[in-house]
């Protein structure tokens, strides 16, 4: 059992090499190796769209690769469904936790494998293992029983854990295990991780926080544009090295130079928190002006920005609009204040699938449509779509056609002229180019530059760096929830990363 | 693998690993229906005679043993509102073969639940394989079994039920030692159906089908399968719960025998606290919803009222069962 | 190479640029329900006149008939239209207490008009307004309490329908005002092009068109209309854009329950007397109802229905029944009617089922 060390460099658990995917067109991975030894943490890392969650998916199943090989104990394999990944012994544990709310904690990690004694169910076995499972990843075993939907999502993310233990893990991955936890929550999941590699388990550990890498990580391999950049010992490397390498030589374009015209103060926050979410956060935002709001995912960034557009009710703090202290119970109220939002999830929260784009676009300002209250006039309508689908260049045969036929970019287009109907006096962008092609990408940004030289006062929340430095003219990164340092234009991005992702002065040898 | 487990291996071992057999809401259950049965009794004495309880029980016999079916479904958060439909044909068949042919009661009662099952089965397949969704298209089937029904009916009655089916009646001959063997036989299923929904890995597939579909599906439960299994075990249940029906009444079947049970059935099943959008329920439950009501409806009558204000008892009952369970859920969201 | 195997390609569905015109048709009447439900209209007075001329049917299928028939459809498209709306707004939406309302404001209408003695608008607007508070409730326990729509009008259609027996003593209520108010569901000839035509029921022109253009207008001119697509579609999206989604899905319960109302005085009209189980009798009114919007087009899962489908819908239904009622005399007929609606009704669902893998939408 202890000779995990000697195993470490011989044969490697798993090693995929050459991978290539490509998604219509997009290369999401180039060029990808990986090579995890038994017994070890293996750190992937990279910007958001650098290939890690595409591989990751090649790797349990749920995508197949264009070309590439794989190996698993030095033997070649195929991977060609999920469950190839979990008769080898790979699972995965993704940020959202797949379970049953309403059952057990222990039918949850044995449904769909249950230990039989005839027709029934074999309480007594479950039972068993369920108690050394529940030790593994460090719950109480009392909690066997409890109902799922009971405990917290800490202890949800245990027990998935514990779920993809039950089923004969011998590579563990964990996709950004740690966005939703807190920091004593994340002690205890790094000793389970320890305690698991002590049991000779890979595990492949993706995160946006370098800082904790040092804690649990024994080796680290670095994506950047679908392309593995370099596997290292992550004792060799600092915070500011990984981020260096994640960001790789190309200069960020910085804002195109920007006459700035700033007028008077729109939005100002005086230490406004969110319980749970984020505290005492002051920051001001003036007419003309682009702020971009830099964080990682979990940081509170964008619940700051739902916060300021009434989805909750902040928990301490005030928000003054034009220097006028106001609280907003609902979106609408906020609307009427003049400020406006563009929401982070375009399926989920800012598209109507299967309605027109003429309908996507005017939804939020139906009163608009006519100059009788509560009417709406079809022309009025046509023509609002027709001047947004010119002036943002909506590539679309018709203002009629739905909007879930669209391509990424232009629904994407479709969604901000919404908030672009009524002028705002604040535009709020949460994500404002996710999923969202390199063209597209670039004229929503001149899109927003033209805004704010036209004075409407923007903040961009926002966790791709080159965006942040391409449109802001001041940048504030947010870490856990607080304000961790601000930076001008010509910042590096380096610097924004290392802010964003936990370089704390002098603290970062491994643990 | 599990060296750290050995050496850690002190703490006790968990022997039972399920949830409590009685949830909190059966217990609210029986004392709210212990509340009234005492109620009842002071204020109409004859109400705790046996010559009460005995008609009360056998009219809760069939709405409980159909209710177990629909418990099944509802934990998977499908529905079936075909039963009313389901149980007129089931009914007058058994009728017709007992009435012309003279089969013998055990060979009706078995062709009943072969044809429920039968029935059952069409709703299943169309629900889990045609990928609609189960009100619309049990509704659509309601229609068509109670097409059936009628044709068979011919008639807008069928007279002349012979006594062998007083076996599941309410007189003297369908009871043994005061038990109404129809109340007794139901009971057996609930036992059977709670062991099952606990103990088996496919009952336990229903709750997490009900709970999150697609994630059971990632977990390798046979989905389409088990759906369709909830729906044939309601469509047997019906079978047998239409005979019951039968016996409850007089000698004359007519043709309203299925009319508006299924709303009874759901509406027990409900008040029992299984939750309509899946993955919770309890049979046990849907026991006490059916004795509530049909205690609700005993009672308006022997109090004297009009007996029609026994239906706005049960509607402010649904109301109150699922209201409290919706209050309890918003706090246990509030406080995750 | 052996490894991770390959194949790629994502099935990515061509679009519609070249197909042939059999497949746009096919798809057109697939995707448009108010083009399907057109063509099965056409073909059904097809094969009914052929019928008819073959001497199948009892009694002549001609428009006299067809045009007195239209008076089932003035219950029945207007809840359906109450159906619409529910159904529309999305989170599993569905009314099944229109009976019961129908019900309530019967009596409530009979009551107050034929026993008490108030005049006729006072009496329909306290129908009017009474099943307006009667969807209120349950608008208020699905958007503001959060009960599943089946659950909360499961629970309200027993208590109303308890409350119209109770408070009619189970009695039909009758009076010789309620025996003259028959008159406005009578038959009448149109001015001017009248004689030309077929005598068409009076309810059409002065109950259900008039709520067919209201619906109408509400769903397809107003802001309303807009904010309940919306909220149907995707009700966290019509947060996000501002859409205050509560209040929204409250309303059209209280509209389900105002055209119920209207209902309740129709029917009031056609018995001649005000039925306590009106809207409950048999398999009641709420599933012909639900059957309606889903075979006139309407999504049970929200954001997608029109008013003219389910206006065509009925129309199919209507004139089907009337056909059957000739095809198989007394009380065959009203049997085969059932089956009919069964078949129709799993065939329109599994139709929207492929429509929607297949493109997409209905």
């Amino acid at each position: 059992m202890s000779n995990t060390a000697e195993v470490v460099g011989s044969v490697p658990r798993v090693e995929l090499s050459g991978i290539v995917k490509t998604y219509g067109g997009v290369r999401a991975i180039r060029n990808a190796d990986l090579s995890v030894a038994p017994g070890t943490v293996h750190a992937l890392v990279g910007e958001n769209g650098a290939g890690k969650s595409t591989l990751i998916k090649i790797l349990a199943g749920a995508e197949r690769a264009d070309a590439g090989s794989l190996q698993f104990n030095g033997e070649p394999v195929s991977i060609t469904s999920t469950t190839d990944a979990l008769g080898l012994g790979v699972q995965t544990v993704y940020q959202e936790p797949q379970l049953f709310p309403e059952l057990s904690v222990a039918e949850n990690v044995f449904v769909g494998r249950e230990l039989r004694r005839g027709i029934r169910v074999d309480w007594a076995a479950q039972a068993e293992q369920m108690n050394s499972l529940l030790d593994t990843v460090g719950l109480d075993v009392g909690i066997a029983t409890r109902t799922v939907g009971d405990l917290s999502i800490a202890q949800q993310q245990q027990v998935s854990i514990a779920k993809a233990l039950a089923g004969e893990a011998r590579v563990l991955i964990l996709d950004e295990p740690s966005a939703i936890l807190t920091d004593a929550e994340i002690d205890v999941l790094f000793a389970v991780i320890r305690r698991l590699t002590a049991t000779g388990v890979s595990v492949i550990y993706i995160s946006h926080r370098l800082d904790e890498l040092f804690r649990i990580a024994d080796v680290v391999t670095i994506m950047r544009d679908g392309e593995t950049i370099t596997t290292r010992p992550i004792g060799e490397l600092t915070v500011r090295e990984i981020a260096e390498l994640m960001v790789g030589g190309v200069l960020a374009e910085p804002r195109a130079d920007v006459e700035a015209t700033r007028g008077d103060v729109v939005l100002q926050l005086d230490d406004m928190s969110l319980a749970g979410s984020f505290s005492e956060i002051s920051l001001d935002v003036r007419a003309g002006e682009i702020v971009g709001l830099y964080g990682l995912i979990g940081s509170g960034a964008g619940e700051i920005a739902s916060t300021i557009y009434g989805m909750q009710r902040p928990t301490g703090g005030r928000m003054l609009v034009r220097g006028e202290p106001v609280v907003l119970r609902r979106p609408s109220s906020a609307k009427k204040r003049g400020i406006h939002l563009l929401p982070a999830n375009r399926s989920a929260q800012g598209s109507f699938s299967f309605q027109s784009i003429a309908f996507n676009i005017t939804i939020g300002e139906l009163h608009l449509l006519s100059r009788i209250k509560g009417w709406v006039q079809r022309r009025a309508e046509r023509d609002i779509a027709r001047n947004f689908i010119t002036r943002l260049a909506v590539k679309t045969p018709s203002e009629r056609q739905p909007i879930s036929a669209m391509s990424g970019g232009n629904a994407q287009k479709v969604v901000l002229a919404r908030q672009l109907v009524n002028r705002p006096e604040l535009l709020v962008l949460v994500e404002p180019t996710q999923g969202v092609d390199v063209g597209a990408k670039e004229e929503i940004h001149r899109i927003i530059d033209d805004l704010a030289s036209e004075g409407t006062a923007v903040l961009v929340v926002t966790s791709d760096l080159g965006e942040v430095l391409r449109i802001s003219d001041r940048i504030i990164v947010i870490r856990s929830g607080e304000i961790a340092h601000e930076f001008t234009p010509d910042a590096t991005q380096v610097e924004i990363l290392a802010a964003a992702a936990g370089e704390t002065h002098g603290s970062e040898e491994p643990s | 693998m599990t060296a750290v487990a050995h050496e850690r291996a002190s703490k006790p071992i968990v022997k039972r690993i399920l949830p409590p057999p009685v949830t909190g809401q059966e217990l609210v259950l029986v004392g709210v229906i212990a509340v009234l049965w005492v109620l009842l009794g002071i204020f109409t004495p004859s109400f705790l005679s046996p010559s009460s309880i005995q008609p009360l029980l056998v009219s809760v016999a069939p709405i409980a043993l159909i209710g177990v079916g629909m418990t099944f479904i509802i934990i998977t958060a499908g529905i079936d509102v075909s039963v009313g439909g389901a149980i007129a044909l089931c009914a007058v068949v058994t009728a017709k073969l007992l009435v012309n042919y003279d089969v013998p009661l055990i060979v009706a009662v078995l062709v009943s639940m072969v044809l429920g099952t039968v029935l059952g089965l069409i709703n299943g397949t169309l629900i889990a394989y045609g990928r609609v969704h189960a009100i619309i298209i049990t509704f659509g089937t309601a229609n068509i079994f109670q097409f059936f029904a009628l044709r068979v009916f011919g008639s807008s009655t069928v007279n002349g039920i012979p006594s062998t089916l007083d076996v599941f009646g309410r007189g003297e001959s369908g009871r043994t030692l005061g038990v109404p063997h129809s109340f007794a036989i139901t009971i057996l299923v609930v036992l059977i159906a709670w062991w099952y929904l606990r103990n088996t890995a496919g009952g336990r597939h229903l709750f997490a089908i009900g709970g999150n579909e697609n994630a059971a599906r990632l977990a390798g439960v046979k989905v389409q399968p088990r759906v369709v299994f909830a729906y044939v075990a309601t469509g047997a249940l019906v079978g047998l719960g239409a005979c019951f029906f039968i016996a409850a009444g007089t000698s004359t079947l007519d043709q309203g025998v299925g009319a508006g049970r299924e709303l009874a059935v759901i509406a027990a099943v409900v008040i029992g606290g299984t939750s309509i959008l899946g993955g919770r329920g309890s049979v046990i439950g849907t026991l006490l919803g059916a004795i509530l009501v049909q205690t609700v409806n005993s009672g308006v009558t022997q109090l004297g009222w009009p007996s029609q204000l026994a239906n706005l008892f049960v509607g402010i009952f649904i109301i109150i069962a699922v209201g409290t369970d919706l209050l309890r859920e918003r706090a246990r969201r509030s406080r995750a | 190479m052996s490894g991770l195997t390959t194949q790629t390609v994502p099935k990515v569905r061509t679009q519609n640029t070249k197909r042939s015109i059999g497949g746009r048709a096919l798809e057109a009447l697939l995707t448009q329900r108010v083009v399907l439900l057109a063509v099965l209209i056409v073909l059904m007075l097809i094969l009914m006149t052929v019928l008819d001329a073959t001497g199948a049917l009892s009694g002549s299928y001609n428009s006299d008939y067809l045009a007195a028939s239209l008076i089932n459809a003035v219950p029945l498209a207007m809840l359906g239209l109450a159906q619409l709306g529910v159904i529309l707004s999305g989170r599993g939406g569905i009314d099944l207490s229109v009976g019961s309302m129908v019900s309530v404001t019967g009596i409530a209408f009979g009551m107050s008009y034929g026993l008490w003695g108030w005049n006729l608008p006072v009496a329909m607007i306290f129908a009017i307004v009474l099943g307006g508070i009667l969807g209120g409730v349950n608008g208020a326990l699905v958007s503001f309490v959060g009960f599943p729509p089946l659950i909360a009008t499961l629970a309200t259609f027993y208590a109303y329908r308890s409350i119209a027996l109770v408070w009619s003593g189970q009695k039909p209520v009758n009076s010789t005002e309620i025996q003259s108010f028959y008159s406005a569901a009578k038959a009448i000839e149109l001015p001017l092009i009248g004689s030309y035509l077929p005598l068409v029921p009076l309810g059409i022109f002065t109950f259900l068109i008039p709520v067919v253009l209201v619906v109408w207008i509400l769903l397809n001119k107003t802001t309303f209309g807009r904010r309940i697509y919306a909220l149907g579609t995707n009700d966290t999206a019509a947060a996000w854009a501002g859409i205050n989604v509560r209040p929204n899905r409250f309303a059209v319960y209280v509209l389900s329950g105002v055209i119920s109302g209207l209902v309740g005085i129709v029917t009031v009209a056609q018995f001649a007397s005000a039925r306590p189980d009106a809207g409950t009798s048999g398999n009641g009114m709420a599933l012909p109802a639900i059957t309606i919007a889903v075979l006139g087009g309407v999504a049970i899962t929200g954001g997608i229905g029109r008013v003219s489908g389910v206006v065509l819908a009925t129309i199919l239904i209507v004139w089907l029944n009337a056909g059957i009622l000739l095809a198989f005399p007394g009380n065959d007929g009203v049997q085969v009617q059932l089956l009919a609606l069964g078949l129709v009704l799993v065939f329109a669902s599994l139709l929207n089922g492929l429509t929607k893998r297949k493109y997409g939408g209905i």
